[in-house]
């Protein structure tokens, strides 16, 4: 299948339900406007998808491995003394001795995944995660790991992933965007990481920034508060333009642009609703921990995100920050996983309860680890070498922990995964041969894997 | 087995033989079946050649030599051009291709009124003579440039005096400068010989250009960054001015391109040779020329002399008094440092190629050169003492060069119609397009060379000629056979960009200020870029060119409007209408601020007058036309049933419809 040719989108209930709603639109139109030309419009999904959408609960700054997922005994037997593998060509700093967790680990579920004492809410749903516990990158500093992460390159400008997976399968949803990310940071890549790069610009992601109920899409909310109002403005522009087009003729841009009011209005009718989490029933907000610190700020991103991804966006990503532990880590770990792990837990045992799991893949980690020297007394370095990430539903095989770093923590050993492997494997999981979407700029076929990526097979279901 | 990462940068570059993967552009109808192959000619490498004028049967329509080269493969197409616009339409056109801002109504009516045969030749000069052409045009660079305020990737350090680079395209174009001296400038600019102070900080300016690309300013191993930089800098200069992706050979001989591997490592050292930063640890600088008058620099000495002296602590309390009132005199009127942002040289070193793009696996040394297939084997020769930077930008800017001529005739062709003859603009090798009427664009690039490169000429010879007059509104089964507009037999209507969609209802609504130049950011050089200030740069009535672009951020409202990502080279900007600009036309801040100030100047300028005239004025005043009486009656109607006692609002919301029309958002 070519991903890159300009597919025509077939048409679907959704569809034909929006063409028969349509108030005096000419079909033609909406047709148009349907055809590719709203937010990305949707496509047919591939018959290979294990998943339809994707929501990815990014930690930046790069949470500690061996303190969290990669119980390492002999940092314990070896605490103080120096790193006894050969060192990375390049390190940041210089490389300290072995540092033991302050943090006690036990084995959950079925699965038996070790999980440590500071995430006891991501222990008690193990066996639901699919743990690759041998990631690694190649750069090791934020900015570049983190672009690396979500663009494949930590060298030049690419389109994100999520920009990818926008092009590559369009929206659920034609009424809203297909790659929405809540409260990115700003800082190592900033808009880099949901840029559309030389995609069109409709694959990018819609920044959605603020907290609580001002959490929303730019210039979603109307000054005109009355909407009879506002829909005498839109006939008003719609008056003008078809006039505009019945001398012009035939124009599929035109009549294109003539349907987007309409689509807005649609819209802004239908964001607010999704947005509002409000309405959401006591025992969820108080699963998810929106109803109390230190849980509250990020179980409401957890929360809309499943609320954007329920109602059809392909990509959601939530951020949480900032891991980056150089010093503090017991007590920085310990705060972070606080806020975290209530609200992962919740999202992904909600997603499974509304059977949305089956067919969303979760995403959970960070740019990249830290290693299993010491900084300081109380502190941890990057480590692009080998860290643990952890996915649950879309296809994933619940319940295994796949790869291993070595007995250290350091690097990625056994069957290593490399962020174009993971970019490949989520694709795949998403029924689309990496290997297939490209887009020609400058010269050539660009890929979200580039040249690199393998599917990592072990890790479907 | 003990695993070892692959190593970050064979990972990186290895990246880069994704060109090996490629296969070339589908090529038009007519040329289906040839598979190209570098061992191909490339058609954009033969010596331009001096094109006659083609036959055409329809004798009458032709008004420039231009006019032939289209009609010629128009009446081949068994087709018609289409009717000559009228002259209403023609003058909002003009404003908004040249300027970005519709004409004023007093504009548009000192236009109509004035019957004389040169009319529209008047109006052409009038409008390239005003600095708003520079506004406009030096935005379209800057794209091709591009251009931002802060660094991106991963680290988004300020660049605080970019500005002057900026300001430095817009007085080029408002100036003409000869397009050849443009590029030397912005290529070795510090190099060349200056009388004046100013003449040196005139050129020094235009190497900004290779400055402010984006750079990973975070990183490890310095070697990798800064050859990662002289690869932008390569794949940036190869394809701004020559429409070139040498970038492909820095792992490989071009898979289609005749740019072999040694090629891109004799221009690599010349990059090399170059200093763009002047720190590599994390987190590395950037360099900056300082370019003070000499008086001003000896008085800052002086300063620091006697701070240094007054900070003794044997120095008695009257004496340092005495220091400080002499240091408060020196001060006095002494202006900041003039900082440039720009690169300078290092010592000349040749690069050895770097085998598969790894700079630990290295090959032959290559001295320094310039790529063989294009500039053949008789290459200047390169100074021992200097980069060659000035070596390398005089070959790009030689009128015997096949390439640079045609790239930026092919780019102004773009500007004007939104469709090149090229249709990859930035890319002229075998992977791009190839042109649809190569002997119009050999026309236009010797046309370029013969006047001197002035771009100027170009817009005058375009806009003088009836293919640029063309009515937008075409017969339908036209409009069928070429919905692209290959044939350029009519005017495709093309949306204003996001710029001048602001700029526009700034101005239409009084409130554009039309201050030159400068800066906006606060920040002190080498720190972080506030984004914060985001929300406030965008509410300044400034024209949009002097608003601050920040690569890791943006503005909502521009990038909705298909603002180009401002860490890649944009030829050509996506046009798309994604429902994210309807909501900006609806809800924003802006439109709505506009259009409340609009109704005000209604309201205030026609106390007396009935809603019917009302809506007439705002139809002329947004649309450039008379209101038809349908439209009159529509306004009385929607004026009268909107509200009560809501005048201001339903002319506010009135207004804001009419920005929102297609006539408004559209060049026809």
């Amino acid at each position: 299948m070519n991903l890159c040719s300009n597919r025509k989108p077939a048409p679907t209930t959704r569809r034909a339900m929006l063409q028969q709603a349509g108030t005096g639109f000419g079909a033609l139109a909406l047709n148009a406007m349907l055809a590719g030309n709203g937010f990305a419009a949707s496509k047919p999904a591939p018959t290979t998808a294990r998943a339809k959408r994707v929501i990815f609960v990014f930690m930046h700054g790069g949470p500690s491995s061996v303190d969290l997922f990669d119980p390492k005994p002999l940092l314990k037997r070896d605490a103080g003394k120096p790193l006894p593998l050969k060192e990375p060509r390049i390190v940041s700093h210089k490389t300290g001795n072995l540092l033991p967790s302050p943090w006690q680990f036990s084995q959950h579920g079925q699965s038996g995944a070790p999980v440590s004492e500071l995430l006891p809410h991501i222990g008690s749903i193990a066996d639901e995660l699919c743990f690759i516990r041998s990631m690694h990158c190649s750069n090791s500093r934020h900015g570049g790991a983190l672009l690396e992460l979500h663009t494949g390159s930590d060298t030049f400008t690419r389109p994100a992933m999520g920009a990818w997976i926008n092009y590559g399968l369009g929206s659920e949803n034609d009424n809203l965007p297909g790659f929405i990310t809540i409260n990115p940071s700003g800082s190592h890549g900033g808009a880099g990481a949901w840029s559309p790069a030389f995609l069109p610009a409709k694959y990018g992601g819609t920044r959605i920034s603020g907290s609580g109920a001002n959490m929303k899409i730019p210039f979603i909310d109307s000054p005109v508060t009355k909407k009879e109002k506002q829909l005498k403005e839109i006939n008003l522009i719609k008056a003008f333009n078809m006039e505009h087009l019945a001398t012009h003729g035939t124009d599929p841009e035109l009549e294109s642009r003539i349907a987007s009011y309409e689509l807005a209005f649609r819209m802004q009718m239908e964001v607010p609703g999704i947005q509002d989490i409000s309405n959401e029933p006591a025992h969820i907000m108080k699963m998810y921990g929106a109803d109390k610190t230190p849980t509250k700020s990020f179980a409401e991103q957890c929360l809309m995100a499943r609320r954007f991804s329920e109602a059809g966006v392909r990509f959601v990503q939530v951020t949480h920050r900032y891991w980056d532990s150089h010093s503090n880590l017991r007590k920085e770990h310990e705060k972070l996983s606080a806020e975290m792990d209530k609200p992962v837990t919740a999202l992904i045992t909600d997603l499974k309860q509304r059977g949305l799991l089956e067919d969303t893949l979760v995403l959970w980690g960070s740019e990249f680890g830290r290693t299993p020297t010491a900084q300081g007394n109380d502190g941890r370095d990057h480590n692009p070498h080998g860290f643990t990430m952890f996915m649950a539903g879309g296809g994933t095989r619940p319940g295994i922990q796949y790869g291993a770093t070595d007995d250290y923590g350091y690097y990625a050993q056994d069957k290593p995964v490399h962020f174009h492997d993971l970019h490949a494997t989520i694709l795949h999981l998403l029924g689309i041969d990496h290997e297939q979407l490209t887009y020609r700029y400058a010269g050539r076929d660009f890929r979200l894997t580039d040249v690199h990526g393998k599917v990592v097979n072990g890790i479907i279901a | 087995m003990f695993f070892l990462p692959r190593d970050p940068v064979s990972i990186i570059l290895a990246a880069i033989i994704g060109c090996l993967l490629l296969q070339p552009a589908p090529l038009p109808a007519e040329d289906k079946g040839s598979k190209p192959g570098k061992n191909d000619r490339l058609w954009a490498l033969e010596k331009l050649g001096k094109p006659i004028n083609p036959e055409v049967q329809d004798t009458n329509w032709p008004r420039a030599p231009i006019d032939h080269f289209i009609l010629q493969k128009i009446e081949k197409a068994g087709l018609r051009p289409t009717r000559q616009a009228d002259r209403r339409t023609l003058v909002r056109r003009a404003y908004l291709d040249l300027h970005g801002i519709p004409p004023t109504t007093g504009q548009l009516r000192s236009f109509l009124e004035d019957r004389e045969p040169d009319t529209w030749k008047r109006l052409i000069e009038e409008l390239l003579a005003s600095p708003r052409y520079g506004e406009r045009w030096g935005r379209h660079w800057l794209d091709v440039a591009r251009y931002a305020d802060s660094n991106g990737m991963d680290e988004d350090i300020v660049h605080p005096v970019a500005f002057r680079y900026r300001d430095y395209v817009i007085a080029s174009f408002n100036n003409d400068k000869p397009f050849d001296r443009f590029i030397i400038e912005q290529l070795a600019g510090d190099l060349m010989p200056a009388d004046t102070l100013e003449e040196q900080r005139r050129q020094t300016l235009g190497v900004g250009f290779l400055s402010i690309g984006p750079k990973m300013l975070a990183c490890d191993d310095p070697d990798k960054m800064r050859r990662d930089i002289v690869d932008e800098q390569i794949d940036t200069t190869g394809r701004a001015f020559m429409g070139m992706t040498f970038g492909c050979a820095r792992c490989h001989d071009h898979k289609f391109d005749p740019v072999s591997i040694e090629d891109y490592y004799g221009l690599a050292g010349i990059f090399l040779s170059t200093k763009t930063l002047t720190k590599y640890s994390v987190v590395a600088r950037f360099h900056q020329h300082d370019l003070s008058q000499d008086e001003h620099t000896r008085r800052r000495g002086k300063i620091a002399t006697l701070e240094k002296h007054k900070a003794d602590k044997t120095v008695p309390e009257e004496e340092k008094k005495s220091i400080e009132k002499e240091i408060q005199q020196i001060r006095k009127d002494l202006p900041p440092v003039f900082e440039v942002m720009g690169v300078t040289e290092y010592p000349t070193e040749d690069a050895k190629v770097h085998l598969r793009g790894d700079y630990q696996t290295l090959g032959k040394l290559i001295p320094r050169r310039l790529p063989k297939a294009i500039a053949g084997q008789d290459q200047p020769k390169m100074p021992s003492g200097q980069s060659g930077r000035l070596q390398l930008a005089n070959w790009i800017a030689s009128p015997d060069h096949p390439l640079t001529a045609r790239v930026i005739a092919n780019r102004i062709w773009h500007w004007h119609f939104g469709r090149g003859i090229v249709t990859t603009p930035d890319n002229f090798g075998h992977l791009g397009q190839h042109p649809s009427h190569p002997a119009l664009l050999d026309h236009l690039a010797l046309l370029l060379i013969e006047s001197g490169w002035s771009i100027k000429h170009l817009h005058r010879v375009i806009m003088n000629s009836s293919t640029y007059r063309q009515s937008s509104i075409a017969d339908s089964q036209l409009k069928k056979t070429d919905p692209e507009n290959s044939l350029f037999a009519r005017w495709k209507p093309r949306r204003i960009e996001s710029e001048v969609l602001r700029d526009s209802i700034l101005f239409k609504s009084n409130r554009l200020d039309l201050t030159m130049g400068g800066s906006m950011l606060t920040e002190q050089s080498h720190k972080y870029v506030d984004r914060k200030k985001q929300k406030e740069y965008i509410k300044s009535m400034r024209r949009t060119i002097y608003l601050p672009v920040l690569r890791s951020s943006g503005y909502d409202s521009q990038k909705a409007f298909d603002f180009p990502d401002p860490a890649v080279i944009t030829g050509k900007r996506n046009v798309s209408s994604v429902t994210p600009q309807a909501l900006y036309l609806m809800n924003s801040e802006m439109i709505h601020n506009s259009s409340k100030a609009l109704a005000e100047v209604l309201l205030g300028g026609t106390p007396e007058a009935n809603n019917k005239d009302r809506a007439s004025w705002l139809i002329l005043h947004l649309l450039g036309r008379e209101a038809t009486p349908t439209e009159r009656e529509r306004g009385e109607i929607f004026a009268d049933t909107y509200g009560k006692d809501e005048k201001n609002t339903a002319w506010a919301a009135f207004s804001r419809a009419l920005f929102a029309t297609n006539e408004f958002l559209y060049i026809q």
